[in-house]
């Protein structure tokens, strides 16, 4: 066969194959067709970001619909830096420790904070209990509260600015906060009620990096599906950094000496993906009737006399 | 070949979901060292929040009726896998794998691959448009 020929037939064998895997990628139920349509629609996964070219990060601006759980943001098994999970087990749920002892990545809990830790009782990682012992207050469709709301069922996001707030839209319970940036102080907390989602101040600390501080959280909230507590002392410190036009990066930090030995990060850079701007949000309410029709009909007799492993 | 794209496209959507994203109420009451295949008549299908479920009846080898309960992701999570609302409906022939409680009790998740009337899923369904049938977590 002479050179060219052959060329030719390598380069229609590769165009070929090419179009075969992209007509498998987006075969009939796959993710990219049903992202296809306008509404109701789940954010791609990540290998839809793989090698995309952006454009330059614009000045001071977060705004956008922000998809995070392209990167792992539900963070079902605990958070994303310190998943409750034992090395050689990645999904699996050994459960019923009374701590968690032997996580790859523990944290330094004070003898309070490891006493608040015991009386949460996740459904998932090292000390996961049975559905129905569950003590989690979102299956009861309590606030996630913040900073949970960005360390579990963090799915998607759309931010918007005014002259004076950043505004975030969580999917997850349909759940609105605003982080101030007019420059006011924190409230006095020995007056101002605590609150699920606390109290946020921000501010540019450059031009594509925004710091957010919130303080003044009740009690009743976890930090993570694996039931880690925070004390009402706890701050905690957002850090936006708008990477380019498509991507931003978020650092959560928590400080609360009363519960943790030192301040430690719940994501480091997490990577959150822009989604076109038309991109419909579909609804995701905590339906307490519903969650009550499962607590009965599943969660319950799930839980009856569960044999110990 | 697209048949079998439709199976792998399915096992992988089921793998992908079943496990991690059922995250609300815990996976410690589930046998995940066993699957278990049921066959039976979809009675009713609850696309909710945090988690769908699907009832269905089926029958064991003494002609006696269970009514299972399976159950399956959040909708936004379906529905990025091309499930929907209305992917189930009472009347349906359904044959599941599941993970099953390990007190035995008839209630399970979606773990492997689903059939609806005798069709892989997801498959279009009624006429619905798009990719079809879908299970969710209640």
């Amino acid at each position: 066969m002479p050179k060219g020929c052959l060329f030719s037939a390598i380069l229609l064998t590769a165009l070929l194959s090419s179009s075969l895997l992209l007509r498998a990628q987006n075969a009939p139920g796959t993710t990219e067709e049903a992202n296809q349509g306008k509404w109701n629609n789940g954010p791609p996964t990540k290998k839809a970001y793989a090698g995309k070219k952006s454009a330059p990060a614009p000045r001071r601006d977060l705004s956008g619909i922000w998809n995070a759980a392209a990167e792992g943001g539900v963070q079902a098994k605990g958070v994303l830096e310190h998943p409750a999970l034992l090395p050689g087990h990645p999904q699996d749920e050994i459960g019923e420790q009374p701590d968690e002892s032997g996580v790859s990545r523990p944290l330094s809990y004070t003898p309070l904070g490891l006493a608040a830790l015991k009386t949460n009782k996740p459904g998932v990682g090292v000390r996961a209990v049975g559905p129905g012992l569950v003590n989690d207050p979102v299956d009861f469709c309590d606030p996630q509260g913040f900073p949970r709301m960005e360390l579990f069922e963090f799915r998607v996001v759309q931010i918007t600015q005014t002259k004076n707030q950043i505004i975030l839209l969580h999917q997850f319970n349909d759940n609105w906060r605003i982080i101030w940036t007019d420059g006011r102080p924190f409230p006095d907390l020995n007056e101002a009620e605590p609150r699920w989602n606390g109290y946020s101040v921000g501010k540019w600390v450059d031009d594509y990096t925004f710091e957010a501080d919130t303080v003044g959280m009740n009690e009743k909230t976890w930090l993570d599906n694996a039931g880690r507590p925070h004390s009402g002392d706890m701050k905690v410190q957002e850090r936006f950094h708008r990477l380019d036009y498509d991507t931003l990066e978020l650092t959560v930090t928590i400080n609360d000496p009363k519960f943790y030995a030192q301040p430690w990060q719940a994501l480091s850079k997490f990577v959150l993906h822009r989604m076109p701007d038309d991109y419909d949000i579909q609804e995701f309410f905590c339906s307490a009737s519903q969650t009550a029709d499962y607590n009965k009909l599943i969660g319950n007799p799930a839980s009856v006399e569960t044999p110990k492993k | 070949m697209k048949h079998k794209l439709l199976l792998a496209s399915l096992a992988v959507v089921v793998s992908t979901f079943a496990a991690p994203l059922l995250a609300h109420h815990g996976n410690a009451a589930y046998n995940y060292d066993k699957k278990v295949t049921v066959s039976g008549t979809v009675t009713e299908w609850i696309w909710a929040n945090p988690h769908s479920w699907l009832k269905l009846d089926v029958k064991d080898e003494s002609g006696e009726v269970k009514h299972w309960i399976v159950e399956g992701s959040a909708p936004p999570t379906l529905s990025g896998q091309g499930w929907s609302h209305n992917s189930f409906k009472p009347g349906d022939q359904v044959t599941v794998t599941v993970i099953q409680v390990k007190n035995g009790e008839p209630i399970g998740r979606f773990q492997g691959d689903v059939v609806l009337n005798g069709k892989p899923f997801p498959a279009q369904v009624n006429g619905s448009s798009g990719a079809s049938k879908g299970d969710s977590k209640p």
